[in-house]
This record gives structure tokens, sequence and C-alpha cells, in this order.
């Protein structure tokens, strides 16, 4: 007991000695006599350490206190049988074991023993009634799941749910017009959800997606009824037009662009962007909204048959109209035009921060990070109480590099009384920030604190699996079972969320780095800066640097000055950050390690995602796990056999595996085996490679690793590996997937290996992305 | 009355017979603030050939219901700034309401904003006149460029008179000549 005090003092080694100690004593104690030791000091023990958060050795106390003082659940349970949060953990224990018929008795027990009859509208307990409808739900008879459920509607506060269930229930049961019914009735308490529309076609069996033209026309004309039914649901207007085409799309989207730009809806390319999948509706769209462009700068409506009408669109529908050709064609990446497009929406209306936002994203798909971030900033200084456009102008702003002034923005929305934005962004656990950051010091080469970021994302989904304890208990009290239960279920698989990934991939790739280059931890950060400059740009740099860290010096300084001031203010500050530079992460022994660490998590829980078998495959491949490593290239070769990257590893693999003299004679037996999966033996590198060519014709990013490839099976292929690429400069069939990225890597392989014709694709590169900085003349 | 040497003034709006009807058609009125200067910044650079110094949008915080910025649709398009002038020599003191600035954006002109905007100043004045223990406003009153007969004409329509001109008021547009319209004010 003493221990548990001491730990709350901040003492903690004081404090586990002397449960260690009180624990061999009792241990001794047990093994004398007849006593078998107390389940208490174990329970301490594993308290001592939940508290440190070592979950793994908490678990072994609480399981050995556990052994000596067996059934403790239920024993509580026969101790206080009214308490219902130990009835309610029992049943959960046994759900989440699959023992859906008992986890449903201790449950209809537990109602059983309840002396006083629940009221009608007693929200807890009908939270565990719809709880226990889950698991008979999840046991899979949906026919008693739906005699279920009707037999405690009366019992049930959310009806909304208790609503859908029945109607998921009677359509998984094939019972279709009740089904209908019922989702007619959802409908009618909320017109705006996708789902309730898609339940009415599944109970109506009409397959949206195969509608012939009659039945387009019918579709439309339920649609109208319901329209004039519920004429403010968005949803009901925008159905149709996912599932209709031709004439009867045209119709509908020329009504429904007509009323959105009338009413000025900001998002309304983001909402018929999804449209474009279909090329046929994406160019009916252009033409219609190019035809309202024409119309209201002459006749100031959408449309013009040959009389003029006194009632005018509002000047705002040719704003919209403007701002939504600007997107169109910024979506296909016309950039000239969206540009021109932008600027005249920006000239009739300069006050909205809409359209700057939009100005730099066309300038940034266009490739200028640099004037992107200028018209993020013009925008933001419009309206400065708009936190979006404030957090897009810093994401803007790292992208071109410049941290400090991406610091100072989102400063401007941080809490005030945090010892800097920094320090607030990590407690509230802003992640997007972070990856940016990140990314913007990886770009700069300043590995230690770009690692620094990722792992700081990591430790916040450390944290997020830890404030799921507070939960427990509290959900159980509180009886909200179903949002535990999805809880539970989400903290499975954490770590599949796309920021994780990003950040993990990242820092996979810069620990390979520190393997590959051991002397870059070395190397100073201002040297591996200019690496790729020119004598005179890197005195300009210099100097640049010079002042830049003259005038860093000077912020420090006011900024200890001012700090040493709140130091005095405040007597308990925040510890200082004792490696800024992050080069703990850098000199690490074991990079691979510290990449693996990384890579668990997605390999258990992101496998259909082939960038993780591809970034394993490095690992493995550094660590010479060669089995490993073509385990990764097989589950590759299984999600996409035809990626670009893939097809360099399996080569890569191949010439690694061949020229390791000291391989296991067995491994190297099974590798040959297991190979002809992914490549089948008899053919020759060369022709594994033409083939993969003659598969993929017409899209850069496969030309690009073919060319590379070619020269990895032999360096004397020079000369073909850069006709090869070169292919690209005067063949139109190329143009499909000439990206900005791609076109920069291509650019960057020719300049690396081939150098001789890099200006003259340079100069081509220039005609396709006119504005893209990248590609300018460098002195 | 000398000419302000710190800032010039300038009205720009339009006035035909008939004002447009348009499918959406929602006028708002909203305050000036430290957040949205910047708006306000950004439109007197487009409507007026005049800088405003950093003074002038200082003292535009200052003023309250007598800088206002006007929306249509939702999109900010236009904006009016005034100062108030106490009359010296006056007891009890009197003042002088001066329109330093009122615009609407080309495209939104003629819709009823510009009138929106002048209305409320009235309307505003009108209150604190009708209010105990503030000094009254006697006039309201504000320069226009002498060819500027679309601004003249709209003040005209809201018993605004010619009172005066004032030859090379302005420094670098033609004509830089300016006449001075007043509308007197009934105090009790």
């Amino acid at each position: 007991m003493k221990g548990l005090f001491l730990n709350h003092m901040d003492r903690k080694e004081e404090a586990h000695e002397l449960v260690r100690k009180g624990l061999s004593n009792d241990v001794k104690g047990s093994h004398q006599g007849s006593y078998k030791g107390s389940h208490i000091c174990w329970h301490v023990y594993g308290l001592l350490h939940r508290s440190d958060k070592n979950y793994g050795q908490a678990l072994k106390c609480y399981t050995h206190a556990l052994k000596i003082d067996k059934d403790s659940q239920l024993q509580l349970l026969s101790l206080k049988p009214n308490n219902q949060k130990y009835w309610i953990g029992l049943a959960i224990s046994y759900h989440l074991q699959k023992n859906h018929e008992t986890a449903e008795n201790v449950l209809t027990t537990y109602e059983g023993t309840l002396k006083e009859k629940p009221t009608p509208l007693d929200f807890e307990h009908g939270e565990m009634l719809m709880y226990r409808n889950l698991i008979i739900e999840e046991s899979g008879d949906i026919q008693r799941a739906l005699e279920n459920l009707e037999s405690i509607k009366d019992k049930v506060c959310d009806k909304r749910s208790w609503k859908e269930k029945k109607a998921q229930f009677l359509l998984n049961l094939e019972k279709y017009q009740e089904a209908e019914q019922a989702y007619r009735e959802l409908i009618d308490l909320n017109p705006d959800c996708y789902e309730y529309f898609e339940g009415l076609h599944k109970s109506q069996k009409i397959n949206t997606r195969e509608l012939n033209e009659e039945q387009q026309v019918e579709f439309l004309k339920t649609y109208k009824e319901l329209a004039t039914k519920y004429s403010r649901s968005n949803a009901i207007k925008r159905f149709p037009l996912q599932y209709t085409a031709g004439e009867n799309f045209k119709k509908a989207v020329d009504e429904y662009l007509q009323s959105a730009l009338r009413k000025g809806v900001p998002s309304l390319f983001v909402n018929v962007k999804k449209l474009y999948d279909d090329p046929e509706k994406a160019t009916i769209i252009e033409s219609l909204v190019e035809g309202y462009l024409e119309s209201l700068k002459k006749y100031e409506t959408f449309t013009y048959n040959g009389t003029e009408v006194d009632l005018k669109e509002p000047p705002t529908a040719y704003l919209w109209t403007l701002y939504f050709l600007a997107q169109h064609y910024d979506y296909k990446r016309d950039t000239i035009k969206a540009l021109q497009l932008i600027n005249e929406a920006i000239e009739h209306t300069p006050t909205m921060v809409e359209l700057y936002m939009t100005k730099g994203r066309i300038l940034k798909h266009g490739g200028d990070v640099c004037e992107a971030m200028k018209a993020m900033n013009e925008g933001r200084e419009l309206d400065l109480q708009d936190r979006f456009i404030n957090s897009k102008c810093t994401k803007y702003m790292l992208r071109n590099g410049q941290i400090t002034e991406a610091e100072k923005t989102i400063g401007l929305f941080t809490r005030g009384d945090a010892p800097d934005p920094i320090t607030d962004l990590i407690d509230m656990q802003c992640m997007w920030f972070e990856l940016e950051e990140g990314e913007c010091y990886l770009r700069q080469n300043k590995f230690g604190r770009s690692l620094k970021r990722f792992h700081q994302i990591e430790k916040h989904f450390a944290d997020i699996t830890d404030d799921q304890f507070d939960f427990h208990s509290y959900c159980l009290r509180k009886v909200t079972l179903r949002a535990y239960l999805s809880m539970l279920r989400l903290e499975d698989r954490l770590r599949s969320h796309p920021y994780y990934f990003r950040a993990a991939q990242n820092a996979i790739k810069i620990y390979l780095t520190l393997y590959d280059n051991p002397s870059v931890t070395a190397v100073s950060e201002d040297d591996s800066n200019f690496a790729n400059m020119t004598e005179g740009e890197i005195k300009k740099a210099k100097s640049k640097a010079k002042k830049a860290a003259a005038k860093a010096q000077q912020e420090a300084e006011s900024k200890k000055a001012q700090q040493e001031e709140q130091a005095k203010k405040k007597v308990s500050e925040k510890p200082r950050d004792e490696d800024p530079e992050g080069d703990k992460f850098v000199k690490t022994t074991d990079p691979l390690g510290e990449a693996f660490k990384f890579y668990q998590p997605l390999q258990e829980l992101s496998p259909k995602r082939i960038e993780t078998h591809l970034l394993g495959f490095e690992i493995y491949l550094r660590k010479k796990r060669y089995l490993l490593a073509l385990r990764s290239l097989i589950q590759a070769h299984s999600i996409n056999s035809n990626n670009s990257t893939l097809h360099q590893d399996i080569i890569r693999f191949e010439k690694a595996v061949a020229s390791d003299t000291s391989i296991n004679p067995i491994v190297a037996k099974v590798v040959a085996e297991q190979l002809s999966i992914i490549h089948s033996q008899n053919i020759p590198l060369p022709d594994f490679n033409n083939e993969f060519l003659g598969r993929n014709k017409g899209s850069i990013p496969h030309l690009l690793v073919a060319a590379e490839s070619l020269l990895l099976i032999d360096p004397s292929y020079k000369q073909e590996a850069e006709d090869l690429l070169l292919k690209i400069i005067d063949n139109e069939e190329y143009a499909g997937t000439r990206t900005l990225p791609i076109c920069i890597n291509v650019y960057e392989s020719i300049k690396k290996t081939f150098n001789s014709r890099a200006e003259q694709f340079r100069l081509k590169c220039k005609d396709w992305f006119p504005i893209a900085t990248y590609f300018r003349e460098t002195n | 009355m000398g000419v302000p040497t710190t800032t010039t003034d300038n009205t720009t709006i339009s006035l035909k017979t008939s004002r447009k009807q348009t499918t959406s058609h929602r006028i708002a009125l909203g305050d000036v603030t430290q957040n949205n200067m910047g708006q306000l910044k950004r439109l007197n650079s487009v409507l007026f050939p005049v800088h405003y110094t950093d003074r002038f949008y200082k003292d535009v915080l200052e003023v309250g219901e007598f800088a206002k910025l006007v929306y249509f649709n939702d999109a900010c398009v236009g904006g009016v700034c005034c100062r108030k002038e106490p009359i010296a020599g006056t007891s009890p003191e009197q003042l002088k309401l001066y329109i330093m600035t009122l615009g609407v954006l080309a495209p939104y002109r003629n819709l009823g904003l510009g009138t929106a905007l002048l209305k409320h100043i009235l309307e505003h004045v009108h209150a604190i006149n009708s209010s105990q223990n503030h000094p009254k406003f006697i006039e309201v009153y504000l320069h226009v460029q002498m060819s500027n007969n679309e601004a003249i004409s709209f003040y005209k329509k809201y018993d605004f008179d010619i009172v005066g001109t004032i030859e090379g008021y302005y420094k670098k547009i033609t004509p830089p000549d300016a006449y001075i319209l007043s509308k007197k004010l009934l105090v009790e």
C-alpha cells in the first residue's frame, strides 16, 4: 500500500522496490504453508505497472492475481448481483470471444434479476437492450434479431437506430415490401442520408448501376416526387446524377448546376467531381457550364433563347461560374486556362477568400509552390478569422520550405497560454501539421528534425491507444455499449489510419537512407543542402543562410528574453526540448530495427496496400533476409503484378541473390522455386523487361522503370535506355500519363545517368508545364 | 474648410433609373473589424484611385456604425467609411458627418447596395440625433469628382445639394476639381 502512495508522489523507483519486497515476502509465505498468497499484492504491482503504461507487465500481474483469486468477475457478480457494471462487463467479454449465446444469456439473466421494472424512457436500459440485439445480429440469426427488435420497441430511446436496424434486417431477410416502407419512414426522418436511399433502391430491387434509358426516366420521376415532398434535401437532387446517363443526365445535371450556381454553393465542384469518373459526364458538364458563362456574360441568364427576360441572374452567378470552370480546368491540369479564369474571378470580386485558395491550388498543381503560397497568404489576409485558410496557408508555406513563417502563421490560432505554437500543436495531436513539417524537413535533408515529427505521430497513436483505458469503466457505467464496442474494434485497427501510414512510410525511407549512407549523419546539414547546387548558388544560399541565422539568433534572443519573463511568471514551466535537432534518432545504431518498428503495424493492418510490401522488401533485402524479402514481393505481386516499382524490385532482388556468395544453399533453392511465381526462370532479364514494357504501352512511370532496369541489368545498355526515355518527347501516346511529378522523376533520372540530352527534355517539359519552377532555366 | 491631406475621398456607385431584378437577391450589412479589414482595404484599393493610410483604417475601427461593409448573396462587394467632425465654437457641441468613402464593386452596381449603405448612415445619424446626451449632427457632406455624374445624381436623389467647388482637390486624377455635396439636417 505504501508503494502505491509513493508512486503517486513521483518516487517511482522506491515504489517498485517496496512492492517487490512485499511480493517476495508474500510468495515466501505461500511456499511455507497452506496460505495461497494474496492476490492483492499482485494486483498492486499490476496497478503500478499500469500507471507506467507498461501494459504487458501489468497484464502479467493481473493474470497472476486472478490465478490466485479465480473467477473474480463471476465472484464479483455473486457478491453484488445488482451492480449492472459487472453483468455487462461479463457479457462483453463473452461477446468479444464470439460466444454470442452466453453473452446474450448473461444480459437476459441480468434483466430478469431487476427488481424494479425500468421506466419506459430509461435510456441506459434501452441501450443495453439494443446492445443485446447487436449480439443476436452478430450471431448471424437475423430472423431472431428482428423478432427481438420488435419485442423491445417500446423500451428503446434511440428510435432512429432502432428504425435503421429494422430496415436493415427486413432487407437482409428479403422482406422487400416491408423494407421499402421502413426506408421511406427513415427518409422522412432525414431526407439527406444517402444510405437510406440506397436501402430504398435495394428494397425496390433496382440495380442503380445498370439502368436502361426507360428505367432512368422512371428513376428520375421517383426523385421528382421525392423532391416535391422534401424540397430542402440536397441528396434527392444529387443522387440521380450518379445513376443516369446521356440526355437524362444532361437534363438533371443542368438543373442541378444552375440552381447551385445561382444560390452560390462554393463546394459545387468538389461535389460533382466524382461524376468525372465517367468522361462522357465530364464533357457534358464542361459544355453546359461553358455555355452558362457565355450567356451570363452577354445576357445575364444561364441560357438564351432569343428573347431578353427582365429577371436576371445575380452577378454572383457569373462569379461562381468562373470559379467552377477554373476548378474544372485545374482538374484537367490545363493550368493556363484555369489561371486565366480564376484571375478574372478575382478581378470581378476581389474580396472572396475561396478564389485565392483555388488560385493557390492551381499554381501548386502547375508546379509553382512559391506563387501558390503567396496567393494563399493574400486570401488569408482578407479574413483573419478564417481558420481553414490559415491552416491551408501554413501548409503551403511548408510546401515552399518556409518553416519559420509557417510556425508563425499557425501560431495565430494556437492557444495563447501555451509555451509556443509547436508545443500546443503536439498537445492537440495536430497530425497534419506534423506530417507536413516532417516532410518539409525531409526535403531539406534535415533527417533528425524530420524523424522527430514522424516519431511524434507514432507517439500520438500510442497515446490514443492508452486513452481507451479511460473508457473501459466509463462506457460500462454509462451503458453506451454499442459505441464502446465500435471503439474497441477501431482501436484494434488504429494504425491503419492514413496519417500513420504516411508517417511510417516517410520514417522508414529515412532510416533506409541512413542505413545506406551512414555518412549523412556526420555531414553537417548545410553541406548536404548544397550537394546539388552550383558554386554561385552555394554562395547565394550561404549568405542567405547567414542572414537567416543572424535573424534567427536575434529572434531567439528576444524569444529567450520573453521566455525568461514568462518563466518568472510561471514557476513550473514545461520541460525544455533537449534534442531539437532530433539527433538521437539520426544517431541510432540500428536504423533497420527502427524502420522495422514502423513497418510492423503496416504489415499487420494495411496488407492491402502495395506500398506496405514494397517497404517490407526494402528492409528485408538490406537485412539479407531473402525469403522474407521474396514473400513481400510475392504479396505485392498479388495486389498489382504490373506495379512499376515492383518490377524493378524483382530485378534488384535477383541481382542481390545472385551476387551473394554466402547465401545458404537451402535458402537459395527455396528462393529459386518461389521466384517462379513472379518471374518465370526461363525468361532472361532483358526479355522480362521488354515484356513489362510491352504490357504497359503509353505509360511514363513504366517506361522510366524499364529504362532504369535496363541499366540495372547491364550498364552497357546506356544508349538504349536513354533512347527509350526520350521517346516521351515526341511520342503523343505518352500524353495520357504525362503528369508533373513523373516528368520531374524522368528529368532527374536523365540528368543523373545520361545527362547528354537532359536539356532537350527540360525544354520540352517547359512547354508542357509552363509555370513549373522546376523546369526554369538554371544558370 | 481645407482639403484633407492624409485622405482623399470618393464615391463609386452607379445609378440608373430602373433597378435590376435578380433571381437571388440577398443584401446584408456587416461591421468592419480587425479581422475583415483586409477586405475593406482590398475594396478601397480597387474602387478608388487613392491609397489610404494605416491611420485611415485605424480610425475606421473607432467609428462603429459609421463604417460598414455590404454583402450581396454573401459576397463582400462594397463599403462605406465616415468620420465625425466636431464643429469648432458650437455650444452645446455640434457635429458634421463626413463620408470619406462609399463604393460598390462594378459588377454589383445598380442592385440597391449603395442605397443600402447610404440609408444606413442617414438612419444612424437620425438615431443619434433623436437620442439624449449626444452632440447632434447638423450636416452630412462629402466630395465628388466633378465629372462623376452618376454619383452626383445618386446623392441628389437623397437630398444632397452641391454647395461648393474645390479646384485641384484631386492630385492624380483628371478632372482634379471636386464638388462639395451636402445634406443639412434639422435639429430640434
